[in-house]
């Protein structure tokens, strides 16, 4: 089972993460954490997620011209970005972590980016 | 400013292989405002290599700490204390500061996380360009405030040479060539006819090529 991190804002992610593992929706090694707003997400919580075992990492933000937060989703899709180009430098797929616009309350993409992450992860 | 890059990741985690207690130091001077060595940088780098280090199977301890500068005794005076414990200090400041770190920390095994590249200007968020090469003898009001030591490739006195074409450098297409862009400047402030004047051949004594430099100033000497 793989290990999957993900990073959701209170405006993406509106579901309990128990209801939907539940429901068989997401990858039962998912965990989740909300925060006010992915803006908030630096890089190193990023690279953090690895080093303390996720096989993967996603982050969800609002579209990028409706982020509740104006720019926050922009924000942090850069610091993926980043993430990204580390760890290429660290010899580590980049895919493993990746960013995801979702529609305010909508639950279908974060199920989706689940879906994605864990299948890179088992590649 | 002084602008700097990070070194890459595998020549940082081969310099830190066998350090088991590291303090990566930061600036607060120029390399945080071109976003290399500030706060936000160290953080980065912490994460980075306790990822690296933990994938190549080691263990490190690494701190953080950020100095207002790295260029002045008073900030990095207590590194002699706070070092103490630490197999290394990886400094994020430019060369000055890893340099004056080893110069006045004698017990300290101190370690460059940057490579310092130039002094330069923000053009935009994320993008800087050479503007100075600190030659020590300033010809600035002679070109329209354009340098050509530090924009001419060839760091010509009196250009431009054979290989300006279409306003571009030889070099590569997407570099402008500076003496067309002093022309240009000095015809648009009507003082064209000044670059008739040749230009003497430079001392480049001052550009460090008869050692380190120095400046002193008596009235500030203690």
């Amino acid at each position: 089972m793989s290990n999957i991190k993900g990073f959701c804002c209170n405006y993406t992610l509106s579901v309990d993460l128990d209801a939907l593992k539940k429901e068989g929706l997401v990858p039962e090694g998912l965990e989740i954490e909300r925060l006010p707003c992915t803006g908030r997400l630096e890089v190193p919580e990023l690279l953090d997620a690895f080093t303390e075992g996720a096989d993967a990492v996603f982050v969800v933000g609002c579209q990028v011209d409706k982020c509740h937060n104006l720019s926050g989703s922009y924000r942090a899709s850069k610091r993926v970005k980043y993430a990204k180009k580390i760890l290429e430098e660290l010899d580590m797929d980049p895919g493993r972590v990746e960013m995801f616009f979702a529609d305010r309350g909508e639950t279908e993409p974060v199920v989706e980016a689940a879906r994605v992450m864990s299948e890179r992860a088992s590649n | 400013m002084i602008i700097a890059e990070r070194k890459p990741m595998k020549e940082l985690l081969s310099m830190v292989s066998g350090v088991k207690r590291l303090l990566i130091v930061g600036c607060r001077g120029c390399v945080a405002v071109c976003s290399a060595g500030g706060d936000k940088e160290v953080a980065i780098l912490a994460a980075a290599l306790r990822l690296g280090v933990k994938r190549a199977g080691g263990d490190i301890d690494i701190q953080q700490d950020t100095l207002i500068r790295q260029c002045d005794p008073e900030y990095i005076d207590p590194l002699n204390e706070k070092a103490s414990g630490f197999d290394a200090v990886l400094s994020m400041a430019c060369g000055v500061g890893v340099n004056f770190v080893a110069d006045r920390c004698p017990g300290v095994n101190v370690l460059p996380a940057l490579n310092t590249t130039f002094y330069g200007a923000n053009l935009s968020s994320g993008e800087w360009k050479e503007m100075c090469a600190g030659c020590g003898a300033c010809v600035l009001h002679l070109t329209g405030g354009l340098c050509p030591v530090a924009r001419c490739a060839k760091s010509l006195s009196n250009g431009p040479c054979g290989g300006s074409q279409g306003g571009r450098c030889e070099i590569n297409p997407d570099v402008a060539c500076i003496w067309q862009q002093i022309y240009d400047k000095m015809s648009s402030m009507n003082r064209k006819e000044e670059l008739r004047q040749i230009m003497p051949i430079r001392d480049w004594a001052t550009a460090g090529h008869g050692g380190p430099r120095r400046r002193i100033r008596e009235d500030l000497l203690p």
